[in-house]
């Protein structure tokens, strides 16, 4: 480790910054039901738990809203409308929450998340920061909602993702060959081969989904600066555990 | 100098306010503060940056932490940190040792973080709010590669979600560039990541495979 200078103070001045918080990024402007509000924002906060029983927390916040899961379609599908389009984490929780509770009478709203035009890039100059990128993310994710309504059974899902095997991005058409490819049936996929074969597009059919021990790993000794001092951590579970 | 100004959601699903109240510990600040880059740096992390306030996770310092200890505990065994290990085991090392200074500012919201050369990292708005926990981790990861001698070397494939044509991409996953580094610890995370939820390990395959699609010259011809 190279020499470091203690914490000097500046001469000039650093940025500065002021944050405001509110107690959840949704409006729920359509729906008066306070008990069902609440349970989809404790099923969407649970999502980020930390800890031994985050798992279990969030399994159980989605319990609870799951037996109220008809009367929560309309408003996680209305809230996902009513975010700003910049709101992304949000927007990808509320997808999250629908391929959560498979419901088959979601397919029609998954259909249309996958479907909805991507709004040109906001962060054009950066390689990093990419709004298509995360409005890419929402839509596979809706495309899982939708495999796991294929693999339940749901004829419509199945029907969704041959559609959706042609759509215009990429990542969008390669989740959804693998979703077909996994939970249709064998006319689905004889139907799939014919469309890739047809489109010139068969390289979807060699993309597979493989277990991460299966591929080359980093060799992350390469290039690294030698250890100096090495501190071992403080235990995980110090702190008080949530999730 | 510049001012910026964010609204922060207490609950949502970028985990902040669980993971907050998990660092909110003299050892935990003591450790991260340390480990990653920050020492040396107060004044960059004062100011509204939550410096003196650094359990308070709609400040930026106690989002960073939060990304730190996903970093540094997203593994059961998290005391190995071989590189014999999974990503998941040793990136946090990796960082720790590339990372010399981490600072902050506003940025222009064009990028998320960057590279600036001899250990110096610098993280933007986006870094706090617009990444969940884990992919603050990955970024740490992506950023430490850069430091490690690994700059990008292609363009963005044809039809790329981060801009066809355009540089910033890394030719190959064999080339274990930068985006390889990210993708993989997002996989690893994905399949076995410890002392969190599903719902985030899935946010972690869906931003893994769209990097596997869209930041490689070639496709690898694998998915999570």
């Amino acid at each position: 480790m190279r020499g470091k200078s203690p914490d000097t103070p500046f001469l000039g001045r650093p940025d500065t910054i002021e944050t405001r918080a509110v107690e959840h990024p949704f409006s729920f402007r359509g729906s008066k039901d306070a008990e069902l509000n609440a349970l989809i924002v404790e099923a969407v906060n649970r999502m980020g738990g930390v800890g031994e029983q985050a798992e279990d927390h969030y399994r159980s916040a989605l319990d609870e809203l799951g037996k109220r899961a008809d009367d929560a379609l309309e408003v996680i599908v209305a809230e996902y409308e009513a975010l700003p389009e910049e709101s992304y984490l949000d927007r990808w929780s509320l997808v999250q929450l629908l391929s959560e509770l498979r419901l088959p009478a979601a397919a029609p709203a998954l259909n249309r998340i996958i479907t909805s035009r991507i709004p040109a890039e906001k962060a054009r100059g950066s390689h990093d920061a990419s709004t298509v990128t995360e409005e890419v993310i929402i839509r596979t994710t809706a495309v899982e909602g939708v495999v796991r309504l294929s693999e339940e059974g749901v004829e419509e899902a199945r029907k969704i993702l041959l559609r959706h095997a042609r759509n215009r991005t990429f990542s969008i058409r390669r989740a959804s060959v693998q979703g077909l490819l996994e939970t249709g049936e064998d006319a689905d996929r004889r139907e799939l081969r014919a469309l890739l074969k047809e489109r010139g597009e068969e390289r979807l059919l060699r993309i597979k989904r493989i277990d991460v021990r299966g591929v080359p790993q980093a060799t992350g000794g390469r290039f690294v600066v030698p250890p100096d001092v090495k501190r071992e951590p403080p235990r995980p579970e110090r702190g008080r555990e949530h999730g | 100098m510049a001012t910026c100004t964010y609204t922060v959601p207490d609950k949502d699903a970028s985990g902040d306010n669980f993971y907050g109240a998990v660092i909110c510990e003299q050892a935990f600040v003591d450790y991260f503060w340390n480990t990653y880059g920050f020492s040396g740096n107060k004044t960059y992390w004062d100011d509204g940056w939550g410096w003196d306030d650094c359990c308070n996770t709609s400040k930026p310092l106690a989002r960073a932490f939060n990304g730190c200890y996903a970093l540094t505990y997203s593994a059961q065994d998290y005391l190995n940190d071989s590189y014999s290990s999974a990503i998941l085991n040793w990136g946090r090392r990796y960082v720790r040792e590339n990372i010399d200074d981490l600072r902050c500012f506003c940025g222009d919201g064009t990028a998320i973080a960057r590279s600036k050369g001899s250990g110096l990292v610098e993280v933007y708005l986006g870094f706090f709010y617009k990444k969940d926990v884990p992919g603050r981790a990955e970024t740490l990861i992506h950023e430490s590669r850069h430091q490690g001698g690994k700059p990008h070397d292609a363009n963005f494939p044809s039809g790329s979600t981060f801009g066809g044509g355009k540089s910033g991409a890394d030719s190959s996953w064999d080339y274990e560039g930068a985006w390889m580094y990210g993708a993989l610890y997002l996989w690893w995370y994905y399949a076995e990541g410890a002392r969190t939820t599903s719902a985030l390990r899935e946010r972690a395959r869906q931003r893994g495979n769209v990097v596997i699609d869209n930041a490689f010259a070639t496709h690898p011809g694998f998915s999570i």
